[in-house]
């Protein structure tokens, strides 16, 4: 596929490796333990589950402009984009050599950091731990989280959320640990998906067949409401390696100041959300933009993108 | 319960390979595959490899196989293919899809 | 079966810590609202004289705000309030040498993050990364942060309240202790493979098998404690160690990292260094390229 047309088409349905590629500048993707590796997952066989030569998951390293951007972008086809042991390590792998990275570009690079500084870039697309292997991806979880600590202060690391799958399970947390959000509004983020809940809980709680509900609780408008979401973009790959490119232009600090959590003060923050989640016990999401100063929720959702980002009201927030 | 490994062998084309040392292409979604593509010099002929979990269709994979050799005019090559449940009507498409997109990107 | 710890964070938090020592909602200079987060015990108890940060799972108590929290589920208000815990820790002895800091104690026993939709709304996601965070800071400033699996350790639950850990305990399965993401008769039902044929396959590979023996084969548990009564030694002996580790600046041998070279050397999980592996070597070919 032509640059171009790779820029123009949905990010929605495009595959974990065009998008990879798509997401840096173009021409520079270089994939790491690809599939001419053949690390496929060696608990799959055991169990008749057919494997993957990349194990669902294209992992790599491009240019943003002189930045060293490393890349995870998760192949929902395969088995839901769930996390296994080789999987995980991809992850894992990627954050090691970017933090390996940052530590050259200090060297070299002490005046000009900000241009040469590496970034960790997710494309999520997955369900969290894969059950096949559900111990090892259990473990794989824990220890990108320990990663995502190690690159406070050093790496930005940002999110992006627009595929099939959405991002739920251990996942959904990972995502929310990034320094930074993007999503289109077809995006999908969350802990426990719409199913699971359904049936742990009931359909009185939450009918995982209504898709508006589901959109409307997990999806990218809301998590922009609500600030859980930095950029909301259009579905188009090109959209959203504009709001990287946007994003990792920052200094730095600003980036960092799109964090949910991480910090005391930020804790704090939430802390007061809760607070407001048992003061208004909302039924339904759209209460909560109501709250934020939306006086027709309703409305909201029939709107384009570009006309929502105009319109929609944002929780404000209280640390700076 | 366990994957299954098959193995073919067809005469094709000398040199009807294809432009770079290897390509791969597709993902193993339900009802789909991948398959990695290598330039081989060897006399025509192309080895595949299939991995599958579904067993007692190795006649049919030879026909699809072999009718895609054929009708493709393919040869010098090794495939490795991972199956997640492909009907052969999916198999002959993506293998189809593979080569051009392989010949497409030319050499690497 | 011996008795079982399920339900008992509590007798836990006593059976370990110095007797009488454990002061609830004190952290350093902060207490903190003992109506906030029911299901989370946070508070300050005495090892051997000096104060550890203790973080237990009530599963006897209920959170009248949030109905789906019980039975030691881990709800937002009680992830931000162990998160809380965490960082008052850190800022109790933010001026201390890495040998003096405070070891933080997790006292684990819950069946998971909180399922609702009202979670979902405000972003349960974010809750249990706030606290998996902070712990994971506070290892790395230098505290000895040991889990103490007494009861359920489950999927999520366990990622949020056990894992970031320097080093994971746990009682043995005599007591009824559950590791695991879901039980082995969820998962026959997802792969479609009888029980009996998954745990035929577990007894060979221990990546998705439920149970503590299968955890320490993967490097996920550092020590099975034999019985309850074990526990505050097997505590303090670890919360020693790993003092002494990262007093002589070894950081990597516990926490995530450290399990996962302990996963290769018990060879549970062999393919995870095979790919960070051969990842490096590959950057290394073309690294020129990227870093300018």
């Amino acid at each position: 596929m032509r640059r171009s047309e790779l820029m123009r088409s949905s990010f929605l349905e495009c595959p974990a490796r065009a998008r990879a590629a798509g997401l840096v500048d173009e021409g520079t993707f270089t994939e790491l333990a690809g599939p001419l590796d053949r690390l496929t997952s060696p608990h799959l066989p055991a169990l008749g589950e057919a494997v993957a030569f990349d194990d669902g998951i294209a992992a790599g390293v491009g240019l943003i402009g002189n930045r060293p951007v490393f890349v995870l972008s998760q192949e929902g086809r395969f088995i839901g984009g769930a996390v296994g042991e080789v999987h995980g390590a991809k992850m894992v792998g990627a954050f090691r050599l970017a933090l390996a990275a940052y530590e050259k570009a200090l060297r070299r690079h002490p005046e000009d950091l900000e241009e040469y500084r590496p970034a960790v870039v997710i494309s999520f697309e997955t369900g969290g731990v894969r059950l096949h292997e559900a111990n090892a991806g259990l473990l794989a979880h824990a220890e990108v989280m320990d990663q995502i600590q190690d690159c406070r202060g050093r790496v930005p690391v940002i999110a992006v959320i627009g595929s099939k799958v959405g991002c739920f399970g251990g996942m959904g947390f990972v995502a929310a640990a990034a320094d930074a959000v993007v999503m289109s509004s077809q995006g999908r983020l969350g802990l426990t998906g719409p199913e699971v809940i359904e049936q742990e809980m009931g359909k009185e709680e939450f009918d995982a067949s209504d898709k508006s509900l589901i959109s409307r609780t997990t999806g990218g408008r809301h998590k922009y409401i609500l600030g859980d979401c930095n950029v909301l973009c259009e579905d188009r790959v090109g959209d959203f390696y504009q709001s990287l490119r946007d994003l990792l232009s920052l200094p730095y600090e600003e980036l960092c100041r799109c964090r949910r959590i991480g910090t005391y003060s930020l804790v704090q923050e939430q802390m007061a959300l809760t607070a407001l989640a048992a003061e208004l016990n909302p039924s339904d999401a759209r209460d909560v933009w109501r709250y934020c100063g939306n006086a027709d929720p309703e409305g909201l959702t029939e709107l384009e993108t570009g006309e929502f980002l105009r319109t929609a009201r944002r929780r404000a927030r209280e640390v700076s | 319960m366990a994957l299954l490994n098959l193995e073919f062998s067809f005469d094709g084309v000398p040199g009807a390979s294809i432009p770079g040392e290897w390509a791969h292409s597709g993902v193993v979604g339900s009802g789909d595959m991948e398959v990695l593509l290598f330039r081989r010099d060897q006399g025509g002929a192309v080895n595949v490899k299939v991995c599958t979990p579904v067993s007692g269709f190795d006649q049919v994979w030879k026909m699809v196989l072999q009718r895609f050799v054929a009708e493709s005019g393919c040869g010098d090559l090794d495939l490795e293919i991972n199956d997640n449940n492909a009907t052969p009507f999916i198999v002959r498409l993506r293998l189809q899809q593979a080569l051009a997109q392989a010949r497409e990107e030319g050499g690497r | 079966m011996e008795q079982s710890m399920i339900g008992r964070g509590r007798d836990a938090v006593e059976m370990i810590a110095d007797p009488g020592s454990f002061a609830e909602n004190r952290v350093g200079e902060h207490t903190f609202d003992p109506d906030y987060g029911p299901g989370a015990v946070v508070g300050t108890a005495a090892l051997d004289g000096r104060p550890a940060t203790v973080i237990a799972n009530d599963a006897q108590a209920v959170n009248p705000r949030f109905p789906v929290v019980y039975f030691g589920v881990i709800g937002m208000e009680e992830a931000y309030k162990m998160a809380g815990a965490v960082y008052e820790t850190l800022a109790a002895d933010a001026d201390k040498p890495v040998a003096e800091k405070r070891p933080i104690v997790l006292i684990v026993d819950t069946p998971g993050n909180a399922p609702g939709k009202v979670e979902e709304i405000f972003g349960m996601n974010k809750a249990t990364g706030a606290y998996q965070l902070a712990l994971a800071q506070a290892r790395k400033e230098g505290h000895a942060v040991v889990a103490m699996v007494i009861g359920r350790a489950i999927s999520g639950a366990f990622l949020c309240h056990g894992l970031q850990a320097d080093h994971i305990l746990a009682l043995p399965k005599e007591y009824g202790t559950v590791i695991h993401v879901m039980p082995l008769s969820s998962i026959s039902r997802i792969t479609k493979m009888d029980v009996e044929r998954l745990e035929e396959l577990s007894a060979r590979s221990p990546v998705f098998a439920s149970g503590v023996e299968f955890f320490y084969r993967l490097g996920g548990v550092e020590e099975i404690v034999p019985s309850p009564k074990e526990m505050g030694r097997a505590v303090r002996a670890h919360a020693a160690q790993i003092r002494a580790l990262k007093a002589a600046g070894k950081f990597e041998e516990t926490g995530p990292w450290g399990r996962g070279e302990l996963g290769r050397v018990r060879g549970g999980r062999t393919a995870r260094a095979a790919v960070l592996e051969r990842m490096e070597e590959e950057f290394s070919q073309v690294s020129g390229r990227y870093l300018r």
